[in-house]
């Protein structure tokens, strides 16, 4: 197990009678980049600041590598932490706000002025020592808050939509720089966003958390791909979401029917337990719905474009279909892309093992 | 169209009282001048030598701004725990606050008295001490320039307290939780970070009690000494009993004077220790 692990079992959260957070179990692995995704009020944050020690649970326990957190004062426990608005101190300047940590370890002054180089180096803000906090810009800010959190070197490094106040092209600037950073501390980052292309771009595992429940934990990838639910699905890019039924299951397949039209989908896209002849939802990303191509997938008609938004290399073609509207989305520079537009009738079609059949429970 | 133009027009009246009270005020302050540097025989320094040339006079400025600045000072001390665990205690501290306040609910001369019922030479702590046998006879705790010192700290305590809480409640609370998680404890956390942040509302603090007990009047007639004057006192009773304006008024002149340069110096110790917090 390497340094930096935290072990969340059986977490509950109540704040007086509103429950926040329900039996959360999750291991974050040490020297991992792990973001905790979910809308505003699913619980990320107050995970965050339990394992910050801000908080203490209601219920069930948090261990870091190996060492129960219970009634550990955050001030013992071996994180830093980022805040979503920065916390810098004010009165200080940014040598004495990197300083901070090491000023109340006590610290040699030689040994902190080498560290406080050292970590202004890494975000790159050498030179900045004798600025003053109001004088930095957004960027520089959010650079210094983690330069003061990692100062003290944490195994663990919480940071609670650190990005969030920045505009779009600054955010991106950051979010490889993190990453890098990441990389070369081998700290564990575990990092709080309601933003899933940045938990996307960012983590190493992503959490999906809803109404105080983790959702799914996996890989970018295998959440994109394979979501564990139609919450996931629809919170992690975008989907198309048809309503169907269970006509037949067998021990290869699955057989829906979506309105008069049937199609037969692997059962290893089928989430939950199917009953037949019950309700299910079945799942596909706009890039899996092709245009004009030969029909060959499980699922193929035909459909009129009634928008069409071209947006730099690819192209979304919003179809009205007898099962209702559905997403496409195409790449603009092949011939099938540059034919179509709005009005004009395409055929349709989705491969049988891109659809997710998520099984009513 | 007309309505914009005829609005300010109309709304033009509403200034009318606040110009009146500023021609009162700039009038009598012109008055205060004119009789200051007015003598028989046109402009004069002769009031201002009545005051400056007699020993017995350096004594009342030198004790006004001793007992200005011990009470702006022990107000200041008194009033930082307070204010501090107001703002700790938000559940309580609308109830707390009221109780801070409460002295100025009652009338000056009534809280005056009040004082003298506790600290007077038969009052409840003299007698309580003679009972219990720790004193002898009674302790001169009123009547004198502590007597002073006391009733204008209770007084003017509240404006410290408020003026330090309201610096404090800008404090933003994560700066606390970025302190713990770098890993200070609370008093660490207060000395390196609440304490600098919330200088600014002590000094505030000290200036309005500084400038308030420079000029007190009713507290050191009632509860100080006969022969123990401060300015304010001195100018009472040169318009009440002499109804010497002239000298009243340059004795009022000198007290501001004294006054603006104990603000300065305040003024030059809050650049000196509060850091430049520019948020």
């Amino acid at each position: 197990m390497s340094r930096g692990t935290i072990s969340i079992a059986g977490i509950g959260k109540e704040f007086g009678t509103t429950t926040v957070l329900d039996g959360v179990d999750l291991t974050i692995a040490g020297g991992s980049f792990v973001t905790l995704l979910g809308p505003s009020g699913c619980g990320k944050t107050t995970l965050l600041r339990l394992i910050a020690g801000f908080l203490e649970p209601s219920r069930g326990t948090i261990a870091i590598d190996g060492a129960p957190m219970g009634g550990v004062p955050p001030r013992r426990r071996p994180l830093g932490m980022v805040f979503q608005n920065l916390a810098l101190f004010p009165h200080l300047d940014v040598f004495e706000n990197v300083a901070y940590g090491m000023r109340i370890r006590g610290m040699a002054a030689a040994v902190i002025s080498g560290r406080v180089s050292k970590f202004l180096a890494l975000v790159g803000l050498a030179g900045f020592e004798r600025r003053r906090i109001g004088q930095l810009s957004g960027g520089q800010k959010q650079r210094v808050a983690l330069a003061r959190s990692l100062a003290l070197e944490p195994a663990i490094l919480l940071l609670d939509e650190p990005l969030s106040a920045l505009d779009l092209q600054l955010r991106r600037q950051l979010q490889v720089e993190l990453k890098s950073i990441q990389r070369q501390l081998a700290t564990t980052f575990v990092f709080v966003t309601h933003d899933q292309e940045e938990a996307t771009m960012l983590s190493d595992t992503i959490v999906v958390m809803n109404g105080g429940r983790v959702q799914q934990v996996g890989t970018p990838g295998e959440i994109y791909r394979r979501p564990a639910s139609p919450f996931v699905a629809r919170f992690v890019g975008d989907i198309n979401m048809l309503d169907g039924r269970i006509s037949a299951v067998d021990s290869t397949a699955v057989a829906v029917s979506l309105g008069g039209t049937k199609i037969s989908v692997p059962r290893s896209t089928l989430v939950g337990t199917p009953g037949i002849g019950a309700a299910c939802q079945i799942a596909c990303r706009p890039e899996a719905v092709r245009l004009g191509h030969a029909a060959d997938g499980a699922l193929s008609l035909d459909a009129r474009i009634s928008a069409l938004h071209r947006l730099g290399p690819t192209v979304k073609a919003v179809l009205d279909t007898p099962l209702g509207p559905l997403t496409a989305l195409s790449m603009a520079d092949t011939p099938q892309g540059a034919e179509l537009a709005e009005g004009k009738t395409v055929r349709l079609s989705v491969p049988s093992d891109s659809f997710t059949v998520f099984a009513s429970t | 169209m007309r309505g914009a133009t005829s609005a300010p027009q109309s709304l033009g009246w509403l200034l009318l009282p606040a110009l009146l009270v500023l021609a009162l005020f700039l009038g009598s302050v012109a008055l205060l001048f004119f009789h200051a540097f007015w003598g028989k025989d046109g402009f004069s320094l002769v009031y201002f030598r009545q005051i400056l040339d007699r020993a017995d006079y350096h004594e009342v400025f030198l004790r006004t701004v001793s007992i200005a600045s011990i009470v702006s000072i022990a107000a200041a001390v008194l009033a930082y725990p307070i204010a501090w665990l107001l703002w700790r205690l938000p559940r309580w501290r609308n109830l707390l606050l009221v109780i801070v306040l409460v002295p100025w609910l009652v009338s000056l001369v009534v809280r005056t008295y009040g004082w003298l019922v506790i600290l007077g030479p038969k009052g409840f702590l003299n007698e309580t001490l003679k009972w219990a046998g720790v004193i002898q006879s009674p302790l001169p705790l009123i009547f004198n320039d502590l007597g002073v010192v006391i009733g204008l700290t209770h007084v003017l305590m509240p404006f410290a307290v408020i003026s330090t809480l309201s610096v404090l409640l800008q404090i933003d609370n994560r700066l606390e939780e970025a302190s713990e998680s770098l890993g200070a404890g609370g008093f660490e956390t207060w000395r390196r970070v609440v304490l600098p942040l919330s200088l600014p509302g002590v000094f505030t603090g000290l200036s309005i009690t500084f400038l308030t007990s420079m000029g007190a009047i009713v507290t050191p007639i009632l509860l100080g000494g006969i022969r123990q004057k401060m300015a304010g006192t001195q100018i009472y009773q040169e318009v009440v009993y002499n109804f010497n304006m002239s000298k009243a008024s340059a004795w009022a002149i000198c007290l501001l004077l004294l006054s603006a340069l104990g603000l300065a110096l305040l003024r030059a110790a809050e650049a000196a220790l509060v850091p430049k917090a520019d948020r």
